[in-house]
């Protein structure tokens, strides 16, 4: 159990060394690291993100051989066998007809030195797709959880601070957002999406920024209740005391109090995002083909069961990934979450 | 009691009202030759859509006036059919939208209803073993489990299991409610049914324990940290009498305030899920609309949805007064 020494002042007394050199000093947040890193579990998932980011955003550099919508039209011989069964005079005759057919893209190859995982029904090499797919899922959610952190963050920290009829209209805007559900309101967004032609590369930016504007009354709830409770503290009468400025009270003395918990919520946020989009993407609502996203990427065996059943490297894949990724924030939210808490013991 | 109870109906219809503009907003954005084309759609796909449908459904929401007043006579229209409970009529089922959701929810229902029952009668048990030997290699083996079901994505488990129990094992039947080809009755329907309903059942048990796992072991290590528990603990009881007696009741309070909480998810559909199974749900039947531009639908079950939370926040609050009575209204 650590505590923060707090050092005595006889013994500077007695000894000659200086008192720094004495007790280890330790500020919060070394200990905070130390508790984090401490935990196995949040190393795994420290791990788990770390590798997943270092495999989409250094990966393609790295392994060049197929970019993200390159066909590989190294062309494909297709087999295909007719039988045919008669019966003369009670006799069964089975006549065995094969076609031969030449087919221009290399699709559904089986892993090989060429294509570490295959290629799927269209010809993409299936491991690059995993990289450029974990390029847009990340990123995208990134961007959505900073947008509803500084949504929920100004919101609340108003709410809170102000109290009165502003708090009053925020939270009922709040209590108004979360009575809306959440997939199905993304099902009318796409719609209207749809009514306005946009590029399919950015459709998914789009949805997800509508989908922040629907996600922050989370942050601003927690935000506020936070900002409640510390109000009341002795250094907040103090920055009254010393005539600070309102914004300067806000954003410089109660949100970095509040940081602990946002860091948290922010983290398994992150792995909320991207069960999302990756829902989104499934659901053939966000990227779509021909670009890649781990969500579009097992979207084709909702109509072919022969991929379902028979090619397991082309979905199977893409689904570890959105786990790996998931995963990996929950265990080192969950981490931070034991880490910060000033009640834990361990 | 009454005021609070009060109160709270009347921030529920403050909610309800927000939740309908933002609603009416939303299909207000949509160009009217857009809903045109997917009408075109419609009608060329095999289903007719009749010209009353569609001058029915400008009508309740007051499309094509695009004036201030124009917009604020629509809402209000609008707003007065929903008050009768009136939907407008779906276009690919040319019947009321409300008849629709009603003929559907059955499914959605019972498939919501006993996974919820599997999920309490799984995540509290374990919810509770971990909290008793907190740090143990039991706890750690139980949060890391039910860890990797909240971060499944219910699209690729629910392929997952139906690859491998429906199709390669060929235990259950891999999609649909009924087996097509046989006509049961009686208790071999029931059976033919359940033996539809169980992957999808077990996709959403598996994801969703983990979530009331981990709220029943904080509860119950809250609970356990409590002084009460000291007291019962130095009296000398025995230690099942102080987790099952004393700490297990406490623990409950919370989960069954969020049993209201539940409500719009037993009524609303599991829309992946039964789109992955190709149940006849509410939310793969709420997809489907959405593919072939069903903008009734679409709009009424959205509606619903928001109904059904609205109820679920209030139930969920008059529940927290009646369940613990620490709880002082204000």
């Amino acid at each position: 159990m650590e505590e923060r020494k707090t050092p005595a002042v006889e013994s500077t007394a007695e000894s000659e060394l200086p008192l720094d050199r004495q007790v280890r000093l330790m500020s919060p947040t070394r200990m905070v690291v130390r508790r984090f890193f401490r935990s196995k579990l949040s190393l795994v998932g420290l791990a788990m993100v770390v590798g997943l980011f270092l495999f989409s955003f250094v990966g393609p550099l790295l392994y060049t051989q197929w970019g993200e919508i390159q066909l590989d039209e190294s062309g494909k011989t297709e087999y295909a066998v007719s039988e045919t069964t008669y019966t003369v005079d009670g006799v069964e005759y089975t006549v065995r007809q094969t076609t031969e057919k030449s087919l221009k893209d290399n699709f559904l190859a089986p892993p090989s030195a060429e294509h570490i995982l295959g290629t799927d029904n269209e010809g993409y090499d299936i491991f690059v797709r995993l990289m450029y797919g974990g390029r847009i899922s990340l990123t995208v959610s990134f961007i959505a959880v900073f947008v509803i952190t500084v949504l929920g963050v100004l919101l609340g920290g108003v709410a809170g601070y102000f109290g009165g009829w502003v708090d009053n209209l925020i939270m009922r805007v709040c209590d108004v957002l979360i009575c809306l559900p959440g997939v199905p309101i993304l099902l009318i967004i796409s719609t209207l999406l749809d009514a306005s032609d946009i590029d399919a590369k950015y459709r998914i930016y789009l949805l997800m920024i509508y989908l922040t504007l629907f996600s922050w009354p989370g942050t601003a709830r927690l935000v506020r209740g936070q900002i409640l409770s510390l109000r009341e503290q002795e250094y907040m009468v103090a920055a009254e005391a010393m005539g600070y400025s309102t914004s300067r009270k806000i954003f410089k003395h109660l949100v970095p109090n509040v940081m602990p918990q946002l860091i948290v919520q922010m983290t398994l946020s992150l792995g909320s995002m991207i069960l999302y989009e990756a829902t989104l993407s499934y659901l053939n609502l966000g990227v779509k083909a021909p670009y890649a996203a781990w969500g579009t990427m097992i979207n084709i065996i909702s109509t072919n069961q022969d991929i379902l059943q028979n090619h397991l490297n082309v979905w199977v894949p893409a689904g570890i990934c959105i786990v790996i990724a998931v995963l990996g924030f929950n265990f080192v939210g969950d981490g931070l979450r034991d880490a910060l808490d000033p009640k834990a013991r361990r | 009691m009454l005021k609070y109870i009060v109160k709270r109906l009347a921030l529920a219809v403050v909610i309800l009202l927000g939740v309908s503009l933002i609603i009416y907003f939303l299909i207000r954005l949509m160009p009217v030759d857009f809903i045109q084309d997917k009408i075109n759609a419609i009608n060329q796909g095999g289903a007719t859509v009749t010209e009353e449908t569609v001058q029915a459904m400008y009508a309740m929401y007051g499309l094509g006036d695009n004036s201030f007043g124009g917009i604020l006579k629509g809402y209000f229209t609008w707003l007065g059919a929903l008050a009768r409970f009136d939907l407008g009529t779906s276009f690919v089922y040319g019947i009321p939208v409300s008849q629709v959701i009603v003929e559907h929810m059955g499914v959605s229902f019972a498939v919501a209803l006993i996974a919820t029952i599997f999920e309490f009668m799984l995540a509290i048990p374990l919810g509770i073993t971990a909290a008793t030997h907190q740090y143990s290699l039991r706890d750690y083996l139980v949060t890391v489990l039910v860890m990797i079901g909240i971060s499944l994505p219910s699209f690729f488990f629910g392929q997952m299991l139906k690859d491998v129990l429906a199709l390669k094992l060929g235990w259950f039947p891999p999609s649909g409610l009924v087996d097509a080809t046989a006509s049961y009755t009686g208790l071999a329907l029931l059976g033919d049914y359940v033996r539809h309903m169980f992957i999808p059942i077990l996709t959403i048990v598996i994801l969703s324990v983990g979530a009331r796992m981990r709220m029943t072991r904080t509860n119950m290590l809250e609970v356990l940290n409590s002084d009460y528990i000291r007291t019962a603990r130095a009296k000398g009881l025995k230690e099942s009498v102080v987790i099952n007696k004393h700490a297990f009741r406490n623990t409950l309070i919370p989960l069954v305030t969020s049993l209201a909480g539940l409500l719009p998810t037993l009524f609303s559909g599991a829309i992946i899920t039964e789109q992955v199974f190709d149940l006849p749900g509410i939310g793969n039947i709420a997809l489907d609309a959405m593919n072939r531009g069903d903008i009734p639908f679409i709009m009424g079950y959205n509606m619903f949805l928001a109904l059904l939370s609205v109820i679920g926040v209030l139930l969920a609050d008059l529940m927290y007064a009646v369940v613990d009575p620490r709880v002082k209204l204000e």
